[in-house]
């Protein structure tokens, strides 16, 4: 042969190995990267808070005492207000930004005496005169000639209250809610709390008169009055004692203020240092004089009455909590004591996410309102700018899979409830109920397809007449191709209607398909027996069986009205729910078990065939031979030599239950509730992500949950179809087919 | 007797009453599947039934009913006409019926929307109708002058559509200059520009000759009387198709199925649909198949060539191969969440920033579309290739290999001459098994780019031809979206379950096709020796 010719032959069959080795590894290996990238992407879900410092700089010049501070929603505007009502800016660097605005004094009014932060960067100023200003400081931005964003600054006054007659507040608080009303708290020197609240009342006709109302807070323990905070309404008062007295007051009604709650918070009397709201103003956190923070919220008791309870408990510092800031983004808490600590916690996961510290007792401190930037004065006047990447707070294993005590709930529960209409939401994302779902789901429908699926595959294989078996097999395997969106439409609109107008059919055609089988075998023996029965073939019962069923079914869809009036009086729902207390859900676990069931069989029962058709035909011979029956032969020799791919077949068609997306979708109703009343429906994990990633935001902590529930159901299918290919390949090797 | 117990031939027996079941289930899907698909297109008789407090309703008979709580049956009409009565069905009664009856003239029209009416014609083009039959006569012929003019207006909203597109691309031209940092005054963008300015001039005296014709056409009018006597004034082009089912003979209405059926295959849907045709839908699950198997294929074979082939047996090649068998079974929700993570937002991501950064906020190809569905389809499918295409290589004997190599064959020449050839039909099998699966498979695409409606296919006759980057439609998720996502569930069913008809015929079509192969090459190579 030509040298040439065979030259290029080998070149080309070398180069064919190099293609081929490389192409199909590089196929292998980037299908297994799946796993890989969609786990990548919850990676930020565990990851700890981020912060890094900034700027560090002195802000408080000529001894000037700084009373608050305060950053912008772009952390590019740090500030401070100072006793003499001044309001400095810095550029983020540090280097004084100029342009100093001033919080007017009211007339007769020196120096500020205390500061208090409320949302939004609203300050309501003490003055030593005892006259309080509420003012705002704002950045209203716009866009330049070419298109970059320019921020100015204002200081806007929102309201202004006289003194109190009763004499100069140690500390006072001021809410306004809208422009209806407006609320002061004010503790005395003498530990009395008074309160005005200046309402504006509009009547029918349009008219509004100004109503001013003073009281007093009832109820006072006698203990000295530590910390008090007022939510963002001003209709609710809370204060601590030096001795640990907690007390909760209801100032909604105008000119009424009432005790809601007065309890010892902690079993050793310590003393209250702080109180704060959480976002959403529900959550109390308070911190104590050992350092300790925890938040506490309403919960009914068994009279029905809200009391106060310690539900979470949050990282403790060494010293006193000296001051709390609560995020106005999310349900994060950043607690100081008094050594300079600086703690950020979340509370629903009750994880602590940072730990800062200053070189000096924190005297005041802000949080930038998207939660990415925190600004803090220490008492030596150094300022500290700290840039923080906190993406994903909420999330810990324990909020993931465990009980979690959620606002405005009585108990821990799971919970899965990613969105709401109100921004201030607490995210209830426990996978618990989802994962149950799944399993409860699975469950249903694997015992309904199992044993009809096995007990088919063994009948096909082993009594069934060799030329109908040859039709079964690929019928069962064509059966496998329906899509599932077609089962699931069918099972939901077809199927579901039908069942809800007859549920005790169902019951009773449980009850009447074996006593009809029953029937139907003695009727067979019957004629078998007689000399023209005897020439009919073996193999092919489950066609006899066939018009049996139907007519089973038949009569118990008949019999099941007369069933239902003579049981359930007439409406088996209703007998349901006023006997058992369950509802009937017209998408319920008895139309998965069916539809998903259904969806499984053919798997299963392929699998299992193909094993026990694979046994050796000498073991079945020789069984036969030694005398035993089919039944036994099938029992005793065959299932055992089978059972490895039995059981794979299992796992695989469990693994696909699990997965299965469409019919649970379509015909679960997609309520996440943990119950396992077969009336139900449920939420599984994959028709959770099919419902919800639309609606995620790309990156954001409900995005990496899906992806999260994505890697439990890789995990899980993962796990069935590894055992049950490890189970098969060694069959494979016993019986060496292939 | 005893005999029969102790041998345990109950047992048997109810193996065999599970596979019946089995069986059954599959035969009562299918034929619920067909009952309630063959029968929608099927003109039926439209009666009118006199009640008892005097009022009369028209309408098919959809079902019988017994009553809930109480006695006697109850009847589903169809009353259709949404914009007179706002709902399309009726219950009534079995025992206030007084008189059922089947008149003749009554007239079913299938509408551009608010469904069908029911009723007889009044007035056609301001003349009172006399005679019904002359009316009927009249009308069809109106109707068939005014097709002609119809296809004029859809010539030239072809040619808008066309108009449309060349200024869209001229605009992304500019915009694309601009952002290289051109100014406005550039010699190329003002060129541009006036070009793109006569094109949008032609484009708007070609819309207000389009809208002159059509406000033309539509004041031909006629009006139709509902059987309680309230008239309907409509135009004569929302008629889609008019009928008259009682007086239709059997090969009339054989003909009228078969426009139907054409019109299901060929035609735009209509009123959000659930009524007109499945076109876009089934063109985008063919073309969804058909680039999804020019990614699988190929790869799926070249992976299985080099397992069963190239590589050496041992524990690398085992644990690849279990998870290989391990990736068919992982849920088809989780390569959707995959290809939109990766595909999507990846390399789709990246695309855009570097080939279109102009248009950007407005993402190309960072957002779904028929090329990322398909990516996804196309992993979801490379294990079944893999599996089948192994399973054909590994059932050919290995003398046919030695002996190819004893004659001096390449392992290249062997593969190509003798394996691939002899594998065929095996790999035949798990291309089209993929197909079948991936027609069928609706949960990764919902996530990575199908729609309810696609204003516009993947392929048509604009440059450049294929638009990878569009959303598309998919039989499967059209199942789920009417049936499951429309304001009137009822009225979509029968659409519904037409869909689900053409989708299970095709995936068993294809699917029965496979098998057939496979069992015929499984005795080809398992019996023969060699």
């Amino acid at each position: 042969m030509n040298k040439k010719i065979l030259k290029r032959i080998q070149r080309r069959d070398r180069i064919a190995r190099y293609v081929i080795t490389v192409g199909g590894m590089a196929v292998i290996f980037s299908v297994l990267l799946i796993l890989f990238l969609i786990a990548r992407v919850t990676v930020p879900l565990f990851q700890p808070a981020v912060a890094e410092r900034v700027a560090r700089f002195p802000v408080a010049d000529q001894g000037a005492t700084v009373m608050a501070a305060g950053l912008d929603e772009y952390r590019e505007s740090p500030f401070v207000v100072d006793a003499g009502g001044r309001v400095q800016f810095f550029a983020p660097g540090g280097q004084p930004a100029g342009g100093e605005l001033l919080l007017a004094p009211p007339v007769g009014a020196g120096r500020i005496l205390a500061v208090d932060s409320g949302e939004e960067l609203t300050f309501g100023a003490l003055w030593d005169n005892g006259s309080m200003t509420l003012d705002q400081v704002r950045f209203p931005s716009g866009f330049d000639a070419e298109g970059r964003r320019v921020q100015s600054r204002e200081v806007a006054r929102l309201a202004s209250l006289p003194p109190l007659e009763q004499g100069v507040p140690k500390q006072a608080l001021v809410r306004r809610d809208g422009e209806e009303r407006l609320t002061q708290v004010a503790l005395l020197a003498d530990n009395r709390l008074l309160i005005r609240q200046l309402v504006t009342e509009t009547d029918l006709f349009g008219d509004s008169r100004e109503a001013t109302h003073l009281l007093e807070a009832t109820g006072l323990p006698g203990e000295p009055i530590t910390a008090m905070v007022l939510d963002t309404t001003g209709k609710n008062l809370y204060a601590g004692t030096g001795r640990g007295t907690l007390l909760h007051w209801d100032l909604s009604e105008a000119g009424a203020v009432e005790l809601l709650d007065r309890l010892p918070a902690f079993p050793d009397g310590r003393a209250i240092t702080s109180l704060a709201l959480i976002f959403g103003d529900i959550s109390l956190a308070v911190g104590d004089d050992r350092g300790g923070v925890a938040t506490w919220f309403g919960v009914r008791d068994g009279e029905g009455v809200k009391r106060l309870q310690r539900i979470h408990v949050l990282s403790g510092h060494r010293r006193a909590v000296a001051g709390m800031i609560p995020s106005r983004r999310d349900k994060s808490l950043i607690s100081f004591d008094a050594a300079g600590q600086l703690h950020m916690d979340h509370m629903t996961s009750e994880r602590h996410l940072l730990t800062l510290s200053s070189e000096a007792p924190l005297r005041a401190g802000s949080l930038a309102p998207r939660g990415d930037g925190l600004f803090a004065v220490d008492a030596a006047g150094t300022g500290y700018l700290w840039k923080l990447r906190n993406p994903h707070p909420e999330v810990s294993w324990r909020t993931l899979f465990g009980k979690v005590w959620y606002e405005n709930y009585d108990q821990p529960r799971y919970v899965w409830q990613s969105s709401a209409a109100t921004e201030d939401f607490e995210p209830k994302k426990s996978l618990t109920p989802l994962i149950f779902g799944t399993l409860k789901g699975t469950f249903y429908a694997m015992l309904f397809a199992v044993p009809l699926a096995l007990l088919g595959a063994i009948y096909t294989s082993q009594f069934g007449n060799a030329r109908l078996r040859g039709m079964i097999k690929p019928t069962v395997e064509v059966m496998a191709a329906i899509p599932s969106v077609v089962i699931g439409f069918l099972a939901a609109l077809w199927f579901a209607p039908l069942l809800e107008r007859s549920v005790p059919a169902l019951f009773l055609g449980l009850l009447l398909v074996p006593v009809f089988l029953l029937a139907a075998m003695v009727l067979w023996q019957g004629v078998r027996n007689r000399p023209l029965g005897k020439q009919l073939d073996r193999g092919v019962e489950f066609l006899l069986l066939m018009p049996v069923l139907v007519l089973a079914v038949a009569t118990a869809i008949t019999l099941g009205p007369m069933v239902e009036n003579w049981l359930f009086d007439g409406n088996f729902k209703l007998w349901l729910f006023h006997e058992a207390g369950v509802r009937y859900d017209s998408r319920n676990c008895i139309v998965i078990a069916f539809a998903l069931g259904f969806a499984v069989i053919p798997i299963i029962y392929t699998i299992a065939e193909d094993a026990l058709s694979n046994v050796p035909q000498s073991l079945k011979a020789a069984s036969l031979a030694l005398g035993a029956s089919r039944w036994q032969t099938v029992w005793r020799v065959i299932l055992p030599s089978a059972s490895p791919g039995i059981f794979a077949g299992t796992m695989i068609g469990f693994g696909r239950a699990i997965g299965e997306t469409m019919i649970v979708l379509m015909a679960t109703g997609n309520t996440p509730i943990m119950d396992w009343s077969i009336f139900n429906g449920m939420r599984p994990l994959s028709a959770n992500i099919a419902v919800e990633i639309p609606e995620a935001p790309v990156g954001g902590t409900l995005y990496r949950i899906l992806f999260l529930s994505a890697v439990i159901l890789f995990t899980m299918t993962f796990i069935l179809n590894t055992a049950a290919e490890l189970v098969r390949q060694r069959l494979r090797k016993k019986y060496g087919r292939f | 007797m005893n005999d029969f117990w102790r041998k345990g031939e109950p047992y048997i027996w109810t193996t065999a009453a599970a596979l019946a079941t089995t069986l059954l289930l599959a035969a009562v899907l299918i034929v619920v599947v067909l009952v309630n698909g063959l029968g929608v297109f099927w003109p039926s008789r439209v009666a009118v039934a006199e009640l008892q407090d005097g009022t009369r309703v028209m309408g098919e008979i959809i079902r019988h009913e017994a009553i809930f709580d109480g006695e006697g049956q109850r009847v589903q009409f169809k009353i259709g006409n949404r914009d007179l009565y706002g709902l399309d069905f009726r219950w009534v009664n079995e025992a206030d019926i007084n008189r059922m009856s089947y008149p003749d003239d009554v007239i079913v029209l299938e509408r551009q929307e608010h469904g069908n009416f029911y009723g007889t014609l009044a007035n056609l083009e301001g003349r009172t109708v006399t005679s019904p039959a002359q009316g009927w006569a009249e009308l069809r012929q109106r109707l068939r002058q005014l097709a002609g003019e119809q296809d004029r207006i859809a010539e030239m909203s072809g040619k808008l559509a066309d108009l449309n597109g060349q200024v869209a691309r001229l605009r992304l031209r500019e915009r694309k200059l601009l952002y290289r940092g051109l100014t406005a005054e550039d010699a190329r963008v003002a060129e541009l520009q006036t070009r793109r300015e006569t094109l949008e001039r032609r484009f708007h005296e070609l819309a207000d000759q389009q809208s002159d014709l059509i406000s033309s056409l539509r004041e031909r009018t006629a009006t139709f009387v509902d059987v309680s006597g309230n008239e309907r004034e409509m135009p004569l082009v929302d008629i889609v198709r008019p009928y008259q089912p009682n007086r239709m003979s059997l090969p009339a209405k054989v003909a009228h199925y078969a426009g139907k059926l054409w019109e299901l295959l060929s035609d735009e849907p209509r009123e959000s649909n659930t009524e007109g045709g499945l076109f876009p839908a089934i063109f985008g699950t063919v073309m969804l198949i058909f680039v999804m198997s020019l990614f699988s294929f190929p790869l799926g074979v070249l992976a299985a060539i080099y397992l069963r082939e190239y590589a050496k047996e041992g524990v690398i090649v085992r644990m690849v191969r279990i998870a290989v068998n391990n990736l068919a079974g992982i849920p088809s929700i989780v390569y959707g969440i995959f290809g939109l993570a990766f595909f999507v937002y990846g390399i789709g991501g990246s695309i855009d920033q570097l080939f279109f950064p102009e248009r950007l906020p407005d993402p190309t190809f960072g957002t779904g579309g028929i090329l990322w569905a398909s990516l996804t389809l196309s992993l979801l499918t490379v294990p079944v290739v893999i599996v089948a295409t192994e399973e054909a290589l590994g059932a050919i004997p290995n003398g046919v290999r030695e002996g190819s190599l004893a004659l001096g064959a390449t392992k290249l020449q062997t593969l190509t001459r003798i394996l691939l050839p002899m594998a065929s039909p095996g790999i035949m099998t798990g291309l089209i098994l993929a197909m079948a699966r991936a027609a069928g498979e609706v949960a990764p695409l919902m996530i990575t780019g199908v729609v309810k409606l696609a204003p516009s296919l993947p392929l048509d006759g604009q440059f450049p031809f294929l638009h990878l980057d569009r959303k598309f439609m998919h039989l499967g998720f059209h199942i789920y979206d009417i049936g499951f996502q429309s304001p009137n569930v009822e009225a979509a069913k029968p659409m519904v379950f037409v869909t689900t008809l053409l989708l299970v015929l095709i995936v068993l079509v294809m699917s029965s096709v496979a098998i057939r192969l496979r069992n015929k090459m499984k005795k080809r190579y398992t019996y023969s020796t060699f």
